[in-house]
C-alpha cells in the first residue's frame, strides 16, 4: 500500500513563535550576565570624573591591599594598542581623559564588595584642561584640542555633490532654509552591559560577549591585546537586546581581558544601569543646516545640507552615520540637485555608536518635516506634495541607489486612505482657529532604507553550513547573531520548508565563532536577508543531494521528487518513495559510496560598495515605509497623547509574522521614544539623568494602537522575496509624530523631543491659558 | 561585612533556610545563594521590573527587597511558575503571541501579570497596561504582551 | 557602602522605641526609599539596622471617632483600595493611583514615603492637604506633629533619631469636603511628579469654604499653599476666582530648575492643576 503524504500549510508567512521562546518565559535561559565559571572574578571599572584633564599619577597602592582584590589593570602595566573606528581610543586611559565615561583602571577580585572598596582607594591626580563641547565651537581656531594628533578637532568628513545645486537654486520658486537640532538618546538595552575573558594555556582567550558582529569583533579586539586575532574565539550567550549597540569593541572589553591575562583566571566585567546609560554608546547627536527648493507646481529643485556631528571624546560608529543619512538625504523623493557635508568634530563629549536606523532616525526626521513645511509654502497638500516627486520602480538616486520596485507612492496612498488623512488633516488644521484645550493632530512621514543588506564591508555575506544527522534531523550553523530579533526562528521556517521537515526537526547554531562560518553582523536591516538567503540555498543544496539519491534509489528522476513531511515523495501524487531518516541513514552507511548530508554556502548579495564620491548601489533592495500618527495634544500641560500609529511598509514578502510585527510594534516604541519623551541630558560633558526616571523609555500605557500594513512585492533577490524590515519602524515614527503635533497645535519643533514643555513654552511663552 | 542573619522562608512551596548579610538585596540572595537566576537585575533602582517576584501574594521589586525582609515570608519566583503539566497559560500565551524577543525583561513581565490577573481576571486593556507600567521592555513595543495577556483573561 | 552589625525585627513600639533609645538606628519599612538611597551613597546605614514591617500596631486603616488613624506601614497599594480611605480622604487614593508602580505601591509605605521627605513624595501632598499629623513614638511616649511642620529641608524632618513614625492622624474632613489631586507626567504613573497639587474643600451654594491646598515638588518641602487657600476662602468659586487662585498659587510656589522641569514650567503646572481642581470641585 503506498503511503500518500499531504503537502502541509507552507511555514513561509506563518505567526511562527520563537524556538527560544519557552526556555525565556520560565526563566531557564542564561545571558551572559547570568554566567558563573569556575574561578571566576568579578570587575568593575574605575572611571573619570573628569571631562577633559591631564592625568597627572594614578595610585593603586590601597586598592591593591584590599582582602580579595586578584588584579588591578591601568594603562601602565596594560597592553597599548587602540580601539574604535579611527583607533583613536586607549582601552585604559594614560596621558590624559577626554570625556566623562573614560576608564582609568580596570579591578578584578573575588567578590563584587571587595571590588567596589578597591575602585574607591584608587587615588587619580589632574590637571583640567581647557573643554569644548559644542561641535561647531571644537572647529573654531584656538579651540581646546581633544587629541593632538587631530589638528583641528577634524574627525571625520563625508562629502557629495551630484548636478548643480546653486544653479538649481536660482531657479527655484520657493526655498526653504532650516536648522534642526537632534539630540542624544541611547539603546537602554535591558541586559547591562557585561563580558567574560578566560585564557587557556596556551594563551588563547574564550571572550564571551554580547557582541553583535562575532567576526570582525575578533579583528577590532585583536590589535587591543597584543595577540592575533585567531587566537580569539568569541561566544555569544543569551543577550538582553543590543539595537546596534554592540557592533564595536569598546573598552570593558579588552579591559576584561587584561585582567584575566593578569589574575591567569576567567573575569566578569560588568555595567550597573547607571553606567550602562553614562559609558555605552549613544545615538549619534546631529545639527543640521538645509536649505530645499521646489517649483511653484511643487517639483523639488534640489537639497543642500551641512551636518554637524558632535564626535565626543572619541570616534565609534556614531561619526560614520553620514554613510546612511546621505541616502535619505539625497535619494528619499526626486532629488536632481544635492549636496551634503558633513564634519564630525572631537568634542568633550560622549561619544555615540550605531543605533538601530543609523543616522536614517535623523535623516528622516529632517526631511520629511521639511517635506511638510514645503508642501504648506507651496499651497498643496502633504500628501500630493509627497507623491509628486516619488520616486517611480527603477528609478536610481543620485548615489545610484536602484529602486527596483519603488512603493513609495503606494505607501502613501495607501496610508492616507487608511486613515482618511486628508479630511482630518483639513479638519484638525481647521480646529486651530477656534479656542479649545485639546487638539486633535495627525502627520505623516516617509522613508526609504537599505532592505538587502548594505554592502559597507569588502564583504556583506554571511555563511552556512547544514549538516543532517541519521534521524533525519538538521543542524544550520549559521553565521547570524541571534540578539533577541528572531532570525533563529527565520532560519528555521526557511530550512523547514525547503526540506520538508517539522521546525521542530531544526536546531539552529550559532554563538561560537570557531565553529560558524563568517557574517558582518546583525545591523543594516540585513540579517532576514542575507542569512536568510544563505541558509536557504544551504538547504536547497542538501535537498538535491538528498533527492539525488532518493532518485538513484528510486529509480524516479530526481526532478520529479520532492520532500515533504519527513519523506522523499513523488511531486506528482504525494506518494512516498522513502522516509527521509531511513534514506540518509542509507547513503550514510553506503560502504565506499558513504556520504553524509553536510553542506555548506556562502551568501554574497547583489550589490556593490560606494566609490570615493559615494556613489554605488550598496544594497540588493530597497524599502519604502510611510507612517501615519494620530495624537492629540492638551495645550494646557503640553501633554501629547498618541491614538494610533499607522505604519504602512513594502516588506517584500512576509516571512514570520510574529516577527515582523514584533519588529514593527518593537520599533515603533523606540521611535516614539526618539520623537516625544527619550533624551540623554549632557550638560557640560556630564549626563544628567542616567537611570530609568529622568531618561523616559515608552512603557506599556503610552502605546498607542498600532496597525501595519505590509505590502508585498516579492523582492526577486530576497528569500521567499523577503526584504530586511527592522530598521524602518524606528527612523519614521519621530517624524510623523512631528508632523502630526504641528498639525495638531500650528508649532513645529525641529529639536526633538517633543516634550510637554517644550509644547507649553511655544504656546504660552508665559502664560497659562487656553490655546486661541 | 555587615552582620549575617538566617532567614527561614518558603520559594515556590520549598522551605529554604538561608544566611544573609543585613543588607543585601532580595534579588542577589535568590540569584547568588538560592541559583534563582530567573530574576534579573536591569536597573536595580525599581524603575523596570525585571526583577519582580510575588511577596505573600503581591509583587514586588526584589531588587528594592532587603532579603531578610522575607523571613517567614512566602516567595513565588518565575521558576515556579511553571507547574508539572507545562507552561502556564500566561507563559504559553507569552511564546504563541510572539511577547518574547530578547527576553531579559520577559521573567519580571510574567511574574507581574501572574500578580494583575490574580487581582482582576477579567482586565480592561488599559488595566492591563497600567498594570505593567513599572516593567520596561525594549524590545516588543507592549502590543504583543498586551495581546498575550488579554488571550490569556479572555479564556 | 558601610557595614551594619546588628539586624532587628521588633514586634511592639515598645521593642522599637528602646532600640532607638540605645543608639543610632537605621529604620527600614518598605525598603523601596532605603535600599536605594544607601545603594547611591546618599545615606549610610547606621550600625543597627531595624526592620519595623513586623509591627502590627502599624498597620491598616481605622477609625476612631472623628479620627482616622493611618497606621505607618500601610502601603500605598493599600491606601488606593481602603474603604475608609475611600469614603473620607477619596483624595490619598487619587494620589495612590499615581504613585510610582503596581511594584512599588505594594511594598511603599506611607510612613516611609512621609519619613523619605521628598520635596516631591507625592504621600505626602494630599495627607498635607487633609491635615494631617503624624505620631512620633520614642521611649519616652508618643507626640504629635502637623505635618505641614514635619519639614525642614530635602530630607530633613523634625523627627529626633530616637522617635519612630508610627501613624498619621487626621480629623474627619468637614461634611461636603470635596477636593482634588493633580500631578503631571507623560506617563500615567511611574514619574517623580514635576508639579503636583492637593486641593480641596467645602462648595455650598457656589461658595467654597474649609479650603486647604497643598504642593509638592515645588520647594524644598511639601508646602502648604498658605496664600490661595487665603485667597479662596469663603468666595464665589467663578471662573475670575479660579483664575485668581490659578495665579495666586503659580506665585506661592518656589520651584527650581532640574533636570526634570524649568521653575517656569512647574509653576506653569502648578496654575493649570490648581484651576483643573477647581473646576470639578466646583
Amino acid at each position: 500500500m503506498d503511503q500518500i503524504v499531504e503537502k502541509p500549510d507552507t511555514l513561509i508567512g506563518a505567526a511562527f513563535p520563537k524556538p527560544d521562546a519557552p526556555d525565556k518565559v520560565v526563566g531557564k535561559t542564561t545571558y551572559i550576565n547570568d554566567m558563573v565559571l569556575p574561578r571566576m572574578l568579578v570587575a568593575k571599572i574605575k572611571r573619570t570624573d573628569r571631562v577633559h584633564a591631564k592625568i597627572l599619577s594614578v595610585d593603586i597602592s590601597e586598592a591593591e591591599k584590599v582582602p580579595g582584590i586578584v588584579a588591578i589593570a591601568t594603562a601602565e602595566n596594560s597592553p597599548k594598542g587602540l580601539i574604535g573606528v579611527l583607533k583613536d581610543n586607549p582601552p585604559l586611559k594614560g596621558d590624559k581623559v577626554r570625556c566623562i565615561r573614560d576608564e582609568i583602571a580596570g579591578v578584578a577580585g573575588e567578590t563584587e564588595e571587595a571590588v567596589n572598596r578597591a575602585l574607591e582607594l584608587i587615588k587619580v591626580e589632574y590637571e583640567d584642561l581647557p573643554t569644548v563641547f559644542d561641535p561647531e565651537e571644537a572647529l573654531k581656531e584656538g579651540a581646546p584640542l581633544i587629541h593632538e594628533d587631530k589638528p583641528g578637532n577634524i574627525g571625520l568628513t563625508f562629502d557629495f555633490e551630484h548636478g548643480d545645486v546653486k544653479k538649481a537654486e536660482a531657479e527655484s520658486d520657493v526655498v526653504l532654509e532650516e536648522k534642526y537640532e537632534l539630540h542624544y538618546v541611547t539603546h537602554t538595552c535591558m541586559g547591562p552591559g557585561c563580558v567574560i575573558a578566560d585564557f587557556d594555556t596556551h594563551g588563547k582567550l574564550t571572550i564571551y560577549t554580547q557582541t553583535q558582529y562575532p567576526y570582525n569583533y575578533k579583528m577590532d579586539l585583536a590589535p587591543a591585546l597584543d595577540i592575533p586575532a585567531g587566537d580569539i574565539r568569541v561566544i555569544q550567550p543569551p543577550t538582553g537586546g543590543a539595537f546596534g549597540s554592540k557592533l564595536d569593541v569598546y573598552p570593558f572589553e579588552p579591559i576584561a581581558v587584561y585582567l584575566a591575562k593578569i589574575a591567569r583566571r576567567p573575569v566578569k566585567l560588568f555595567f550597573s544601569r547607571e553606567e550602562e546609560f553614562i559609558a555605552s554608546p549613544t545615538r549619534q547627536p546631529a545639527r543640521v543646516y538645509i536649505k530645499q527648493g521646489a517649483k511653484k507646481d511643487g517639483t523639488i529643485t534640489f537639497r543642500d545640507v551641512q551636518v554637524y556631528l558632535n564626535n565626543g571624546g572619541y570616534t565609534s560608529w556614531g561619526a560614520t552615520i553620514p554613510a546612511v543619512m546621505m541616502r535619505t538625504m539625497t535619494g528619499h523623493f526626486r532629488i536632481p540637485n544635492v549636496e551634503f557635508h558633513s564634519v564630525a568634530p572631537y568634542t568633550n563629549n560622549p561619544f555615540a555608536g550605531s543605533f538601530r536606523g543609523y543616522g536614517n532616525v535623523q535623516a528622516t526626521y529632517v526631511t520629511a518635516t521639511l517635506m511638510d513645511k514645503m508642501a504648506e509654502e507651496l499651497g498643496m497638500d502633504p500628501i500630493e506634495f509627497r507623491l509628486k516627486n516619488a520616486q517611480e520602480p527603477g528609478e536610481r538616486t543620485p548615489q545610484n541607489s536602484l529602486l527596483k520596485n519603488a512603493a513609495l507612492a503606494d505607501c502613501i496612498k495607501i496610508s492616507a486612505e487608511k486613515t482618511d488623512f486628508l479630511k482630518k488633516h483639513a479638519e484638525y488644521t481647521e480646529a486651530r482657529k477656534t479656542p479649545g484645550r485639546i487638539r486633535q493632530g495627525i502627520g505623516i512621514a516617509t522613508s526609504v532604507h537599505n532592505a538587502g543588506g548594505a554592502k559597507i564591508h569588502k564583504s556583506d555575506g554571511c555563511g552556512t553550513i547544514l549538516t543532517m544527522d541519521d534521524y533525519g534531523r538538521a543542524t544550520v550553523i549559521t553565521g547570524a547573531s541571534e540578539i533577541g530579533q528572531g532570525i533563529d526562528a527565520v532560519i528555521t521556517q526557511l530550512v523547514s520548508e525547503e526540506l520538508g521537515i517539522p521546525p521542530s526537526d531544526v536546531l539552529i547554531a550559532n554563538d561560537d565563532s570557531a565553529i560558524g562560518p563568517w557574517d558582518v553582523g546583525v545591523h543594516a536591516s540585513r540579517t532576514t536577508f542575507i542569512a536568510g538567503n544563505s541558509a536557504r540555498n544551504a538547504a536547497v543544496k542538501a535537498k538535491q543531494q538528498i533527492l539525488a539519491a532518493a532518485a538513484r534509489q528510486s529509480n524516479v528522476s530526481a526532478d520529479k521528487l520532492e520532500l515533504r513531511g519527513g519523506h522523499v515523495v513523488q511531486k506528482d501524487n504525494g506518494v512516498s518513495v522513502t522516509k527521509l531518516d531511513r534514506l540518509i541513514r542509507a547513503m550514510h552507511f553506503a560502504g565506499e559510496d558513504a556520504e553524509l548530508v553536510m553542506v555548506s554556502e556562502y551568501y554574497e548579495p547583489p550589490s556593490e560598495l560606494e566609490d570615493k564620491n559615494h556613489v554605488g548601489d550598496i544594497s540588493a533592495a530597497y524599502a519604502h515605509g510611510a507612517y501615519i500618527t494620530e495624537l492629540e495634544v492638551d495645550t494646557l500641560t503640553g501633554g501629547v497623547k498618541l491614538h494610533k500609529i499607522t505604519a504602512v511598509q513594502d516588506v517584500g514578502k512576509v516571512i514570520n509574522k510574529l516577527g515582523i510585527e514584533g519588529q514593527m510594534e518593537g520599533g515603533i516604541a523606540q521611535g516614539i521614544g526618539y520623537g516625544l519623551s527619550e533624551e540623554l541630558i549632557i550638560e557640560e560633558g556630564i549626563v544628567k539623568n542616567p537611570n530609568f526616571r529622568d531618561y523616559k523609555v515608552v512603557t506599556a500605557p503610552e502605546m498607542p494602537e498600532i496597525e501595519c500594513h505590509f505590502i508585498e512585492d516579492d523582492e526577486e533577490t530576497g528569500p521567499f522575496g523577503a526584504k530586511g524590515i527592522s530598521e524602518l519602524p524606528c527612523i519614521i515614527p519621530g517624524a510623523s509624530i512631528a508632523n502630526a503635533v504641528y498639525n495638531a497645535i500650528g508649532v513645529r519643533f525641529d529639536n526633538p523631543p517633543i516634550t510637554p514643555e517644550k509644547i507649553v513654552r511655544a504656546l504660552h511663552g508665559g502664560k497659562a491659558e487656553a490655546a486661541e | 561585612m555587615s552582620a549575617k542573619i538566617d532567614i527561614e522562608f518558603t520559594v515556590n512551596g520549598a522551605v529554604k533556610q538561608v544566611t544573609v548579610p543585613a543588607t543585601a538585596s532580595a534579588l542577589d540572595m535568590l540569584r547568588d545563594q538560592l541559583d534563582l537566576k530567573g530574576a534579573k537585575e536591569a536597573c536595580g533602582e525599581g524603575e523596570c521590573g525585571a526583577c519582580t517576584v510575588i511577596v505573600d501574594g503581591v509583587s514586588v521589586c526584589s531588587c528594592l527587597s532587603y532579603a531578610v525582609d522575607f523571613d517567614g515570608r512566602k516567595i513565588e519566583t518565575i521558576e515556579g511558575v511553571q507547574s508539572d503539566e507545562g507552561l502556564d497559560p500566561i507563559q504559553q500565551a507569552f511564546v504563541d503571541y510572539g511577547a518574547v524577543q530578547c527576553g531579559y525583561c520577559t521573567p519580571g513581565m510574567v511574574m507581574q501579570v501572574k500578580h494583575t490577573l490574580d487581582k482582576n481576571p477579567n482586565p480592561t486593556k488599559e488595566e492591563i497596561q497600567r498594570g505593567l507600567e513599572g516593567n520596561v521592555c525594549r524590545c516588543t513595543g507592549y502590543s504583543k504582551i498586551i495581546d498575550a495577556v488579554t488571550e490569556v483573561a479572555s479564556s | 557602602m558601610n557595614t551594619v552589625e546588628n539586624y532587628i525585627a521588633p514586634g511592639s513600639i515598645e521593642e522599637a522605641a528602646a532600640a532607638l533609645a540605645a543608639g543610632p538606628v537605621t529604620i527600614v519599612a518598605g525598603g523601596t526609599d532605603l535600599m536605594l538611597q544607601t545603594g547611591s551613597g546618599a545615606i549610610a546605614y547606621a550600625k543597627t539596622l531595624m526592620n519595623v514591617r513586623r509591627i502590627a500596631e502599624m498597620q491598616g486603616v481605622s477609625i476612631d471617632g472623628d479620627t482616622i488613624r493611618i497606621g505607618a506601614l500601610t502601603t500605598i497599594t493599600e491606601l488606593k483600595s481602603d474603604a475608609i480611605i475611600a469614603e473620607h480622604l477619596p483624595v490619598v487614593a487619587e494620589m495612590a493611583d499615581k504613585f510610582a508602580s503596581d511594584q512599588i505601591r505594594n511594598a511603599s509605605t506611607i510612613g516611609g514615603n512621609i519619613c523619605n521627605a521628598s520635596p516631591a513624595g507625592d504621600g505626602i501632598v494630599p495627607l498635607m492637604m487633609y491635615g494631617a499629623d503624624v505620631v512620633l513614638a520614642s521611649a519616652k511616649g508618643n507626640r504629635n506633629v502637623a505635618l505641614s511642620e514635619f519639614f525642614t529641608g530635602p530630607g530633613k524632618t523634625v523627627k529626633a533619631d530616637n522617635e519612630l513614625l508610627v501613624a498619621i492622624e487626621i480629623a474627619k474632613p468637614a461634611a461636603g469636603f470635596k477636593g482634588g489631586f493633580g500631578k503631571f507626567g507623560p506617563r500615567p504613573a511611574l514619574e517623580i511628579a514635576m508639579a503636583s497639587v492637593a486641593l480641596g474643600g467645602v462648595v455650598k451654594d457656589g461658595v467654597i469654604s474649609n479650603v486647604s491646598v497643598a504642593f509638592g515638588a515645588v520647594g524644598p518641602t511639601p508646602m502648604m499653599g498658605a496664600k490661595t487657600t487665603a485667597l479662596l476662602e469663603g468666595k464665589t468659586l467663578n471662573e475670575e476666582t479660579i483664575s485668581a487662585a490659578g495665579e495666586a498659587a503659580s506665585e506661592e510656589v518656589t520651584p527650581i530648575d532640574d533636570v526634570r522641569a524649568s521653575a517656569w514650567y512647574r509653576r506653569h503646572l502648578i496654575r493649570v492643576m490648581t484651576e483643573e481642581i477647581l473646576n470639578d470641585v466646583g
